[in-house]
């Protein structure tokens, strides 16, 4: 019961995926380890965004090869709901809105579905306001929020902090955020920043995947990966994302070209 | 064979009809007018323009032709959670108004209430005028056999409160149409008279039980600053309906409607609204669910005949089996009816690809300075929105309930009444359920 075995949560080996027939994806590899934050950048068009996608369980994205271990189980064979069941989350770049269903029906109807794949009794109304209450006033959310439709009129902030007030409620043993439109506020990007402090925790691990460098001035990550071309092209430390942060992205064109002009 | 269906409804309509007993000319001339105008026009088919998606050749070949026996024991059947405190209840069992189930203590004295069956025989001079100021004589065939088989249904005169009659004056309609003991129609003619600055709430529902042809027209007459809400309820196992409202609003009046319909072999549902003066607003909100064959079919027109009028204008189908949804909604602004403002959509989700629907928005405008909206949209569910359930743990099922609910729920939002609206939307959502496990 030691080890690297213990310690792993995710690993990805050689992921081939694709949308709509074009592969994007092409051979990816990750290990992330129980409790730690990874931060994936890249630039656009490297799949960041598939590759969150593919690991929340999005149909649209074929994955055409490769393996996702997750705690031991094949992730790939798991539908959408049965990932989320078992402890994945992804926190939506755009959360879809949902007119006519209330944020707080939306937030215990997904509670209720994960405690009865758990065997466990549902949790009832005044229960879950307690919860939800409580969970609102850790990720500073407006309670007022709560009875409106579920992202509905919201603004870019407090659809944010939507989705991280369900990542509270909800407690994912992996979280996905995915950050990689560039075109984000930074308000929003701080919302999301403080909500990952905030919910760090040692036996919950986070994938971080954005464009830019800014997103990590505010959450620390254990590990850094460059995702290029549809693969893992650099890990690093916190540093690697100083340094593409002062670099940019321009390096790996020359050596993707390079790359290329070898095959 | 068409030839001898109508026949056949014709002599019988005309049997009917023949054996009532009218005190005044007015009433008699009416009758008889109806009378010939159905045997001339008879149920349209498909080459009417207005009956192009809903021909009648079904209830013309159908055996509802003669008029339902009155039943004497009601069906048995779960009523809208209504408030039984401080709402009137109006009872009326194929056709027949029962002063026997009605109770009408719960509103003030400024809310009057008659049978039509006791306004013929004591007060027919009003009776004919107030139908001759509600519906104009014309060639429409429900109206034609309302106006040759009128018998009983029920008047409302609406006066403003006075401060000690407290809430709105609400009243639960409940329509039993029984079957069980033969095919057969019935022609329910209700009016309602909203005096000046005026309020009141219906709550209408419809109970079908057997083959029956349910024929319920309403003439609406809203005086200046008055107001009426309205709920309509055509609750599951709805067999053939047609109900067909005339609303004319005077100066700064409001009417608002909530139609709901939880299945039914054929509805059409028509409401024709005229603003006459200025500052009016019409509110036309409905829900409705079709399975198996059943076909619904929703049809409004809005006469904008003046300036600064309003409407607002929602219909939500959803659709599975065979069954087929129709809206048409024609916005019609008038010469001078400048600063009309005016939104109509029409959306309907398919559950299955054998369901169909037919949406015909028409805008007729002849003023340059008003703003009309519309817009109809067929479709399945967003599949981004079960997507975002999906990644919460929320099953595909649950997912897809959900959304269904929710796209009926906005709607019901209006009812007024949370636990009214809860349990239409629920009542909606089984017939779905009911379908969909029918189907697979």
């Amino acid at each position: 019961m030691s080890g690297k075995k213990e310690k792993q949560m995710l690993e990805i080996k050689g992921l081939h995926a694709s949308v709509e027939g074009t592969e994007i994806l092409k051979g990816l590899d990750l290990e992330v380890g129980k409790g730690e934050v990874h931060a994936i950048m890249g630039p656009n068009g490297s799949g960041k965004s598939t590759l969150a996608n593919v690991l929340a369980g999005r149909e649209e994205y074929q994955v055409d090869s490769g393996t996702v271990k997750y705690n031991g189980l094949d992730l790939l064979e798991l539908a959408a709901d049965e990932r989320a069941c078992e402890g994945i989350f992804m926190a939506f770049q755009y959360p879809v809105s949902i007119p006519g269903i209330s944020n707080a029906y939306f937030l215990r109807s997904a509670l209720n579905a994960l405690r009865r794949y758990r065997d466990e009794s549902e949790i009832d109304a005044v229960d879950f306001l307690d919860l939800v209450r409580s969970k609102m006033e850790l990720v500073g959310m407006d309670q007022k929020l709560l009875q409106r439709a579920v992202n509905d009129g919201f603004s870019g902030g407090e659809k944010k902090r939507n989705e991280i007030l369900q990542m509270a409620v909800l407690e994912p043993k992996l979280a996905i955020l995915d950050e990689t439109d560039s075109g984000l506020d930074i308000d929003a990007l701080r919302v999301v920043a403080e909500g990952v402090n905030v919910l760090r925790r040692e036996d919950r691990t986070f994938i971080i995947v954005t464009h830019y460098q800014r997103l990590l001035d505010y959450i620390v990550p254990d590990r850094v990966h460059v995702l290029s071309g549809g693969r893992i092209v650099r890990s690093g430390d916190k540093d690697l994302a100083l340094e593409l942060e002062k670099e940019g992205y321009s390096w790996l064109e020359a050596d993707d070209a390079k790359a290329g002009s070898g095959a | 064979m068409a030839t001898n269906a109508i026949d056949t409804w014709t002599d019988s309509v005309s049997t009917s009809s023949q054996s009532y007993e009218d005190s005044v000319l007015g009433l008699k001339q009416r009758r008889a007018d109806a009378l010939d105008k159905f045997a001339q026009v008879g149920f349209p088919g498909r080459k009417h323009e207005e009956w192009r998606y809903t021909p009648l050749t079904s209830i013309a070949s159908g055996p509802c032709s003669a008029l339902l026996e009155r039943s004497g024991s009601l069906l048995d059947r779960k009523l809208l959670p209504v408030d039984s405190n401080g709402v009137a209840r109006i009872v009326i069992d194929n056709g027949e108004f029962r002063d026997d189930l009605s109770d009408l203590s719960a509103v003030g004295d400024h809310v009057q209430v008659q049978s039509l069956a006791s306004m013929r025989r004591e007060h027919p001079e009003q009776l004919s005028e107030l139908l001759a100021r509600s519906f104009p004589a014309d060639d429409h065939p429900f109206h034609c056999l309302s106006d040759a088989l009128l018998d009983d249904g029920v008047f409302i005169d609406v006066a403003p409160m006075s401060d000690v009659d407290g809430e709105v004056a609400s009243i639960h309609i409940i329509h039993y149409l029984d079957g069980s003991r033969g095919p057969g129609s019935v022609h329910t003619t209700g009016l309602l008279r909203i005096s000046k600055g005026a309020r009141i709430r219906l709550i209408e529902e419809i109970h079908c039980q057997g083959e029956v042809l349910g024929n319920i027209r309403w003439g609406v007459d809203l005086a200046e600053g008055s107001d009426v809400h309205r709920i309509r309820a055509f609750r599951s196992g709805c067999a053939s309906i047609f109900h067909g409202s005339r609303v004319v609003q005077q100066q700064d009046s409001r009417f608002e409607d909530v139609f709901t319909c939880a299945g039914a072999d054929l509805v059409r549902n028509e409401i024709h609204i005229l603003h006459e003066g200025s500052g009016c607003h019409a509110e036309l909100l409905g829900a409705y669910v079709a399975s198996g064959t059943e076909h619904i079919d929703n049809h409004t027109t809005i006469d904008h005949k003046v300036e600064d009028c309003t409407s607002r204008e929602i219909y939500r189908g959803v659709l599975s089996g065979k069954s087929r949804g129709v809206f048409t909604g024609m916005i019609h602004v008038h010469e001078g009816a400048q600063r009309t403002d005016a939104v109509q959509s029409n959306d309907t989700i398919l559950l299955s690809g054998a369901a169909e629907a037919d949406s015909r928005p028409r805008l007729e405008i002849y003023a340059d300075d008003v703003k009309c909206t519309h817009g109809a949209t067929v479709g399945e569910l967003d599949e981004d929105a079960i997507f975002y359930l999906r990644s919460r743990g929320i099953s595909f099922e649950q997912a897809r309930r959900m959304l269904v609910r929710a796209f009926t729920s906005e709607i019901l939002i209006a009812a007024g009444s949370q636990v009214v609206s809860d349990f239409i939307v629920e009542e909606l959502q089984q017939a779905i359920d009911v379908a969909e496990v029918a189907s697979s």
